[in-house]
Order: structure tokens, then sequence, then C-alpha cells
């Protein structure tokens, strides 16, 4: 007995990548391996190290540096981090989510010109588009002078460098993180599939909750990706916006580098930062595959 | 046949072009917001020196960057205290003091100071304080010192550089201690009068705090005396105090790394910034106090009547470096202010 023999394979329809695809992948592999593997081992290494006085790295192996990073100062500023990471991206969710819906509904003409909306602030500097909610947010803002004019009681009031701004600013910062993915799988949704629902005696919420959230999951788990993992780390905006007045995890880091000539610490804060995004996506890729099975 | 004459020509002046400028060009490290555009250009026109300029944010960086080995740079601008740990690290090389007859224009007091006591290796470019501003629309009753702007009152209405090791400095200043005996006891002492000072504070901000100030977000700042001269110029009523129990005096540098490789151009770029003519454009941009006392003649009496740029005399000190003690400051301050 012989196996029925493999039908002779078609060049786009290959298990084993040749040459040529190799060739293609050329590029992304070196990118790969010099802008993320090759840093992140020298982080690695440095995690373990001593430093002198002026901030170099000796090569002596120590530990002291994950002992520090379990200091429960630094564990608090993690807590911290992520809590305002995960009120930015739930947030995100719930702001974006009907954003996104509308979009991907809308005609076609409409569908271009309200994404071009969500783009155009890329077309800005990110610092710039920051500095203007400065200039909205402060005392003798924009904000404050609108609700003088209308004679709203109560102001001025403080809105900058409190926490409430850091929010605002991250979530500004994050929001089109959110609406792309979910766009991008709204947009893909079979509309006979709501309206099997609907014949089957699902009211709207019915509807929403056991058939449209499912089909766009995947579109709110790349969203949570994008936003809940760079917005633990940014410093930026805690510092303009917050008024560097409680440390993020993103700015005890890169004191360690400029102020506090502490690479090693600041790698190990950087290797643990690292592992908690990986155990995030983990996380999120289980909740996607038991999803989908 | 004409055109591809020309082509020949234009590709063989562009393989000479680089060989003429390498000839003449010098690579400067210098602060962001610190050197003026036209006082580079300027060299450039009179010299054919091109001037590549790269800056920094920090001595820190500055020091990170050269221990990294990045760059070949052929001048450096270091604060005093960092100038002193790369003199101690053989970092800087001598200067050749027969190139630099501008010298002479720099003030005797800025002359053999802790960080260089000899003069070998640096040359003063500005100086200047750290000290308070006060909104004086706002806050009426007399502001002195440390204790007077870190109040309950003043709650929220605080802004105070970024940097820990000013904060810092400022408490064993308020507690009588010595600013650069950063030992582990001082610190100890220091803690609970720091601990109470961040509570107060809105803005920490070393970037740009006058920000804060002119937005009216805030009404007393403990900032660098050239934000506080900018502030003076912009209204009146933001006034300059020098601490009393005692204040911060920096001295920026100039200096040639060991690593130059272009000291030659280097020496003509510093004597070039010494000229009277050329420091008065950087105390136009930047109104620091000028170290230049030749420059200083050639400033309006307005300029010269800031009580930011040319304070009262002071209990001035500078800072020394203090090693390792540097990352101690960070965690006590970073502890203290997670805790809020």
């Amino acid at each position: 007995m012989h196996a029925p023999a493999d039908p002779a394979p078609l060049p786009g329809d290959r298990r084993h990548p040749g040459w040529i695809a190799w060739a293609l992948l050329a590029p992304m592999v070196f990118w790969l391996a010099a802008f993320v593997v090759v840093p992140a081992a020298i982080l690695l290494v440095y995690s373990f190290c001593e430093r002198d006085e002026v901030g170099g790295v000796v090569f002596r192996f120590t530990l002291e540096n994950y002992q520090r990073v379990f200091d429960p100062v630094y564990l608090r500023i993690f807590a911290r981090s992520i809590g305002y990471a995960a009120l930015t991206t739930a947030i995100c969710v719930v702001v974006g989510y009907p954003v996104a819906y509308t979009i991907a509904r809308a005609s076609e003409v409409w569908r271009h010109r309200l994404l071009l909306l969500v783009m155009v602030p890329f077309w800005t500097s990110f610092l710039i588009r920051t500095y203007a909610w400065i200039t909205i947010l402060k005392q003798e803002g924009l904000l404050n002078g609108f609700l003088q004019a209308m004679h709203a009681g109560g102001g001025p009031f403080n809105l900058l460098y409190t926490p409430a701004a850091v929010v605002i600013g991250l979530v500004y910062a994050y929001l089109p993180f959110m609406i792309l993915p979910i766009y991008g799988s709204a947009e893909k949704l079979d509309n006979s599939l709501i309206e099997a629902a609907y014949d089957l005696g699902a009211g709207p919420v019915r509807a929403f909750s056991a058939v449209i959230v499912p089909l766009t999951m995947p579109g709110i788990a790349a969203g949570t990706l994008l936003v809940f993992v760079p917005a633990i780390g940014m410093f930026a905006i805690t510092d303009l916006m917050g008024g560097a007045k409680v440390p993020m995890i993103g700015n005890v880091i890169q004191n360690q580098f400029l102020q506090a000539r502490n690479w090693p610490f600041g790698a190990a804060l950087g290797v643990v930062f690292m592992l908690m995004f990986v155990v995030t996506y983990g996380l999120l890729q289980r909740r996607g595959a038991r999803l989908a099975g | 046949m004409k055109k591809l004459h020309s082509l020949l020509l234009s590709l063989a002046t562009l393989v000479a072009l680089p060989a003429v400028h390498a000839a003449g060009e010098v690579n400067l490290f210098g602060w962001s917001e610190y050197v003026p555009q036209e006082v580079l250009d300027g060299f450039t026109k009179e010299t054919g020196i091109k001037v590549n300029f790269e800056t920094y944010a920090s001595n820190e960086e500055l020091l990170s960057k050269l221990v990294a080995g990045a760059g070949a740079y052929d001048i450096v601008q270091p604060s005093d205290y960092t100038a002193e740990v790369m003199i101690r690290r053989k970092m800087l090389a001598p200067l050749d003091r027969q190139k630099l007859t501008n010298l002479k224009n720099i003030g005797p007091q800025y002359r053999g100071m802790v960080h260089d006591p000899e003069d070998k290796y640096t040359v003063p470019y500005m100086t200047g304080t750290v000290g308070i501003v006060v909104n004086t629309a706002v806050v009426k009753d007399p502001i002195k010192g440390y204790r007077d702007v870190f109040q309950p009152k003043h709650r929220d209405r605080l802004v105070v550089l970024n940097d820990n090791r000013e904060i810092v400095t400022w408490a064993f200043y308020a507690l009588g201690l010595p600013a650069n005996e950063v030992t582990a006891a001082n610190l100890a002492k220091a803690r609970p009068v720091v601990a109470s000072w961040i509570k107060l504070v809105k803005v920490f901000d070393s970037d740009s705090p006058k920000t804060a100030l002119l937005n009216g977000d805030v009404d007393i700042g403990i900032v660098w005396s050239g934000e506080a001269a900018i502030l003076w110029n912009e209204d009146k009523k933001f006034q300059y105090v020098l601490p009393a129990e005692g204040a911060h005096q920096f001295v920026d540098v100039l200096a040639i790394p060991t690593t130059a490789k272009h000291k030659d151009e280097a020496h003509q770029l510093i004597n070039y910034i010494l000229r009277p003519e050329v420091a008065k454009l950087v105390s136009d941009k930047f109104p620091y106090t000028n170290p230049n006392l030749a420059a200083r003649r050639l400033l309006s009496p307005e300029q010269l009547a800031n009580p930011a740029s040319y304070p009262q005399a002071g209990n001035l000190q500078p800072f020394r470096d203090i090693g390792k003690a540097a990352a101690d400051i960070d965690q006590l301050v970073t502890d203290l202010k997670s805790a809020n």
C-alpha cells in the first residue's frame, strides 16, 4: 500500500518556504535581530551587572538589581502604572467601540472620511498635541475660559497636573489604536449573522452581547494590547500633564538611565517590564484561542 | 558630450567637497537651549569651519554618552561638578592657553574654581543660580528661603525643578547640613523634610518651569535663574529671591574631551565664544549670569538690572561630584513621591 502521492506543490502553497521566501523575509529578520533581539539581550546582560560612579556598566555578576525591583516602592509603582493603563484601556474600549462600530457600518464614502478624521492627529507630533491639551486644561486655559463665559459656577477648575489630566492625555493619545483594530473586525462582520440573531428572538442587547461582541473580539483584544502595553510605560504624558508628581514605571526607568546613573537597575526594570508584556500577550492569546475554539 | 562633461565635473566637485569640509569642522555637544544658532553661524562665516551641533538635556546624559563611547565630540559643555569627575577620570584634554587669547575677559571670581583649580581643562561658559521666583501679584507675604516656600498655605501652588539632587540639597540647606555631604545619616535627617515638601508641590519640571508660572497654575517656583530672568523680562511681578539658607551656584563650562579629533578647531571656537560681542549674544538669548566681564559691559542697563541674572550676593555654593550617592538620592525621592 502506498500513501497517495502529494499533489505537485503550487508556488504559493508550499509548507516549507523556499529561498525566495527567505530572501523576502531577510529584511524583516535582520530588523528583528538588530533592533529587537540584540537590544533585549544587552538589556538582559546589563540587568545582572554592577555599575561604576559615572554610570558605566561593570561586568560583574549580581542579583542586587532584581532584588531592588521587588522592593515595595517599585512594586507599588508597577501596580500604579498598571492601574492607570487599565483605566485608560477600559475608557478607550467604552469610547472607541461605538465609534469604530459606527464607522464600520457607515456608507463607503463616509467610512473613508471618518477614518481619515481618526488618523488626522497623527499628522502632528505627539508632543505638540500634548502641549495643546496643556493649553486647554491649564488654569487660565480654554476650558476654564469657556466655562466662565458660560457662567457655569464653581470655576476655575484645577485640571492640569492632576491624575485626571494624565488619564485624559493617555486616552487621547491611545484612542486611535483602539478604534482602528475594532474597526477592522467590525467591518468584516457579516450582517446576516446579526439578522439571524434577531430572527431567533434576540433583542438588541442580546444580539450585541452574544453575537456582535464575540465576533469583534479579535479587534478588541488587539486594541487592548496596543493600548495597555504602551500606556504602562508612557512617561512623557505623566511628566507634562501630571506634573511629574507620581512616578510611573516609565519615569523610574528613564531616571535610572539619566539622573541616577544606574543602567543595570534600569535594565532590570526593563526586563521585568518586558516579561509583563509577554504575560499579557500570552493571556490574551489564550483567551482568543478559547473563544475561537 | 557637453552634458557628460558637466556631469563629470559636478561629480568631481561632489567628491572634492567633503574633503574640503573635513579639513575644517568641529563637533559640539552642548546643552539644548543654551547655545544661540547665530553664534555658530557667525563662527562658520568667519572661519569656514563647519559646526556640527548635537544637544543633551542633562549632565548625566552627556556622561552616559561619553562613557558609552558614542560620537567623536570636540567640545562638550558639562556643569562644574560633572567637569570635576570628567577631569578625575581623565576624560578631558588640557587646554592650550596660548590659543585662548580671549580668556582674559573671564572675571577673576570665575577663575580657579574648585572643579578645575588651575583652569587647566575648562573655560566658564555661563553661570547661574537656583533660586525662588515669586508671583508678587498673588503672594503678598515675604518669601526669604525654602521654609517660607514650603508652607501648607502654598499647597498645590508650587513648581520646582524635577531634579532629585536639587530637591534634597534644598532640604540640606534648610536643616543647616553641608550641601555636598550626601551620607546615609544626612539623607535620613533630610527624609522627613523632603517628604513633607513633596506633598505641597503641584508641578515638577526642569525643562520649562516658567510655563506653569506664566500659565497661572502656580504662584511660587524654585527654578534655574535663567528661567526666572525670562519671567522677569515678561512681567516684573515675578521676583527672584536667593534663598537665605543657601543656594546652588552652577558654572557650565566648555571643555575638550581627550578623544577629540579637531582640537585646533575646538580651541578656535572656544576663543570665538569668549569674545565680548559673541558672549553678549548668549546673554541676549539665555539670560543667565555671564562670567565674561567684557561682554557684561555691552549689556543694556535693563539686562544688568535683572535680579535673576545678576542677583545680590548670597550664600552660594557649587555642587561637587557625589559619585554613587546620586542613586541613593534618586531612590529616596522616588520612594517619597510614590508614597503620595
